[in-house]
């Protein structure tokens, strides 16, 4: 493996795997989201801020929408649908919108021309072009749903095409670190944002709380996966199990633990992001969380983003200090 | 109807393809028959093909525009009718052009040390001591095998008359020898034919020669030493050619903020790994901003304390600092007369007359025929700044008298040269379009140049001006055994 790898290429291609992720992750969950909402009586009130919650920053979109947005009291959430779609995925004024994200991926994978394959620049850069045209107001529910789809598609030929092309040196570790530091975060707030607001299994509305954990399994690509898996019927304790804990599940926390320690473990100099990691997976795989609920499920998950925020900085301190 | 070739207007300038008469120069003729033979949709075709392998290899140029995050990367305008030069010729271009760099670099150690050129009153102080490209900082280094310009671009154009004159010397940070490679792998993939029927010279044996000159410079002890490539970065318009290098030499690439001097005074690179010692920075940025604490301050683009790791003979840099001194559009015009004084040989190839401009005679002689003469300021390059004489109007011609009046220094002229033409693909005709040469000449502990080199060619009828950002386009160069 290649020691002579610059401290910005691998900075920038660690980047160009976060951002990568993370336009997926604002795809599936608005995809998701909207499938969910038709499913769910519109008093839930569950609409669509809490994807603003999930993915962005809540002042963002207060000072972009927050006149319009209005009250959630007065307006149905549905009519939430069209400035949260908006601000999440064509609003360049979003720095965390799918554009934004997108833009950002390509302008890494310019300077990464060295680095990637060849043919990787023109698939980011078709990825990026096919998102700003496709998804522009207005954008009617199937025009958007479809183009997700298609997004979706996009993003994995990429993840694809690097895979099977690309040197897996040093540099590639890096694009999976981004990739995985990433997805863990991901996870993590989706199933803290998604269970914050979960119906009580005692309410009138129980049977929707059932939806709502399939909502979380489909925002992660996870429901078949359950199944083939748990072989339970959908419930809370099985399900988080799952995707905290089960180790092959691509996006459970775990997993992506694991594969965080198999890229440090090939890089130099990597003593102190590999004991923290180390002892994160430990950890993990002896908690008990199954029965995480409420506030103590926020706490166990809020502490995970913390680990995982003390490990991108250990990264960056470690490899690209100055990048 | 494809290309007729006996509609080909060959009389009017120097064709290299193509004699007066309409008949095939020599070693042409196969070429010639070949694509005579494909009609309009088999022309259509290549045409497409090459454009393909263009996109599909990603050779771009950058083109600015206004803000840089719209820059983009254009793909490179290309014909597909090659270019062709006989072995016979290219061998004693090929000499020729060494003998110039050879005695260039001599030049350049020699006003870096002794000045024994200006001792013996062969150049004027004055002319040193004036330009813009002298950089007194460099004064009493030593670089390996005294040697400053380690990758030359000269120009070479053709007059009416078949005559071969160099053009200019691009001695400090020449570009364009990517193009020159990729221009032959795409040839190869439209014209696979072309390639067992004639026998043409390979070009790819470049980027190892470029890597050997590299290491032949390598000031340190290692026997491998790293080479990295500095990059201005994605802005730059040869920011393609930057990657291409460094990948085709296992190189580095490297940007500014990659590098920097410790305290030892050696130059790191930060890695992943800390920080690695680089010991020959082929550099792709101008002198002025390589050092903030020599040169331009406000760079971004250099290292801090570059030129002091180089003085210290910790660091190779190619091309070295000072170069742009022999580079000086007045300068040139003393070639021939630094060939005798280096080498005591009479120079292979002709310079194109020149007139000094601080000279009264040629001054006057130029005020008197502005136009008929190219007038060049001496410090630029890219054709900034010059008058085309011929084409300019009487009040820019006025103009630039004053000009050439109020600093007389800074000019040279030239007579305008009818450059010579070959055949282009337009539509699914051929025509004659302008075009010259741009062969790369590399200096270490020995020489090499390329084989045949960059051919750019202007694609608008009529025009000299061959370059990428102004509508030029260019061609595969065969240098061919008859």
């Amino acid at each position: 493996m290649s020691s002579r790898t610059l401290s910005t290429t691998a900075s920038r291609t660690y980047w160009l795997g976060r951002y990568l992720e993370r336009a997926g992750s604002i795809t599936r969950l608005v995809s998701v989201n909207a499938n969910l909402l038709m499913d769910l009586p519109t008093k839930l009130q569950l609409g669509w801020l809490p994807l603003v919650e999930i993915l962005a920053n809540q002042d963002t979109y207060q000072a972009l929408y927050g006149a319009s947005g209005g009250d959630a009291k007065v307006i149905s959430p549905s009519s939430y649908e069209k400035s949260v779609t908006r601000f999440l995925l064509s609003d360049t004024r979003n720095p965390g919108s799918l554009i934004s994200v997108l833009t950002y991926a390509r302008a890494n994978a310019r300077t990464l021309r060295g680095t990637l394959p060849r043919a990787a620049y023109e698939h980011i850069n078709d990825a990026h072009s096919y998102a700003k045209e496709s998804i522009q107001e207005p954008l009617s529910r199937t025009r958007r749903s479809n183009a997700l789809q298609h997004v979706v598609e996009r993003l994995q030929h990429i993840d694809g095409f690097l895979s099977a092309t690309m040197l897996h040196d040093a540099s590639w570790q890096f694009l999976r670190l981004g990739n995985f530091i990433e997805r863990a975060d991901m996870t993590t707030r989706i199933i803290d944002l998604r269970s914050s607001n979960l119906l009580s299994a005692q309410s009138a509305l129980a049977p929707f709380s059932d939806i709502q954990w399939r909502s979380i399994l489909n925002s992660l690509d996870a429901m078949q996966g359950y199944f083939i898996s748990q072989q339970n019927p959908i419930n809370q304790s099985d399900v988080l199990e799952f995707l905290l804990k089960n180790s092959e599940l691509p996006r459970s926390l775990l997993r992506c633990f694991s594969t965080i320690r198999n890229c440090l473990r090939s890089l130099p100099r990597n003593t102190e992001p590999l004991k923290l990691i180390n002892s994160m997976r430990q950890q993990l795989q002896r908690a008990r969380v199954h029965n995480l609920k409420n506030e103590k499920l926020h706490r166990y998950v809020g502490a995970r983003q913390k680990q995982l925020s003390t490990l991108h900085q250990k990264i960056t301190h470690t490899y690209f200090p100055d990048a | 109807m494809a290309i007729q070739w006996q509609d080909y207007p060959a009389d009017k300038t120097w064709d290299e393809l193509i004699c007066p008469s309409g008949r095939a120069r020599k070693g042409v003729a196969a070429l010639k028959r070949m694509l005579g033979a494909l009609d309009d949709d088999e022309l259509k075709e290549r045409k497409y093909a090459a454009e393909l392998a263009i996109r599909s290899m990603g050779i771009t140029f950058t083109v600015y525009s206004g803000e840089q995050s719209d820059t983009i990367d254009r793909e490179w305008p290309f014909d597909i009718i090659p270019r062709l030069i006989l072995k016979t010729e290219w061998d004693h271009i090929t000499k020729g052009l060494i003998q110039r760099v050879k005695a260039l670099n001599c030049f350049i150690d020699d006003i870096y040390h002794q000045q024994s050129i200006l001792k013996d009153g062969i150049i004027p102080r004055a002319y040193i001591e004036k330009s813009n490209d002298f950089r007194p900082e460099c004064m009493g280094i030593s670089p390996t095998h005294d040697t400053w310009s380690h990758v030359c671009g000269s120009d070479l154009v053709r007059d009416d008359d078949g005559k071969l004159y160099v053009l200019e010397d691009n001695l400090r940070v020449p570009s364009g020898v990517s193009y020159m490679l990729e221009n032959r792998e795409v040839m190869k993939r439209v014209f696979p034919e072309l390639f067992t029927t004639n026998v043409i010279h390979p070009v790819n044996d470049y980027p190892a020669e470029l890597a050997k000159c590299l290491r032949s410079l390598n000031p340190n002890s290692t026997s491998t030493p790293q080479i990295a490539v500095l990059t201005p970065g994605i802005y730059n318009a040869a920011y393609f050619e930057h990657t291409y290098l460094a990948n085709a030499m296992a190189a580095e690439l490297v940007e500014g903020r990659d590098l920097e001097v410790g305290k030892d005074e050696y130059l790191y690179m930060r890695t992943i790994r800390g920080l690695v010692r680089v010991d020959v920075l082929y550099r792709r940025i101008d002198d002025t901003y390589l050092d903030p604490e020599v040169f331009n301050a406000d760079s971004t683009l250099g290292v801090a304390g570059i030129m002091r790791a180089w003085r210290a003979g910790k660091v190779a840099l190619a091309n070295a600092p000072g170069c742009g001194v022999a580079d000086d559009k007045v300068i040139y015009t003393y070639v021939p007369d630094i060939i005798r004084y280096y080498l005591n040989e009479s120079p292979l190839l002709s310079n194109v007359p020149s007139y000094r401009c601080v000279e009264k005679q040629h001054r006057d002689f130029v005020l008197d025929n502005l136009d008929k003469l190219v007038v060049k300021p001496a410090n630029e390059s890219g054709g900034y700044g010059m008058l085309i004489g011929p084409k300019a109007t009487r009040k820019e011609q006025n103009q630039f008298a004053k000009q050439i009046r109020a600093n007389p220094r800074n000019y040279m002229a030239q007579p305008m040269l009818n450059l010579s033409t070959a055949p282009t693909l337009i539509d699914t005709h051929a025509e004659p379009r302008h075009l010259d040469l741009r062969p790369f000449i590399l200096s270490g502990a020995s020489h090499y140049v390329s084989t045949g080199g960059l051919t750019r060619v202007a694609m608008r009828k009529g025009s000299i001006v061959v370059n990428s950002s102004q509508g030029g386009g260019s061609k595969d160069t065969w240098v061919i055994d008859t």
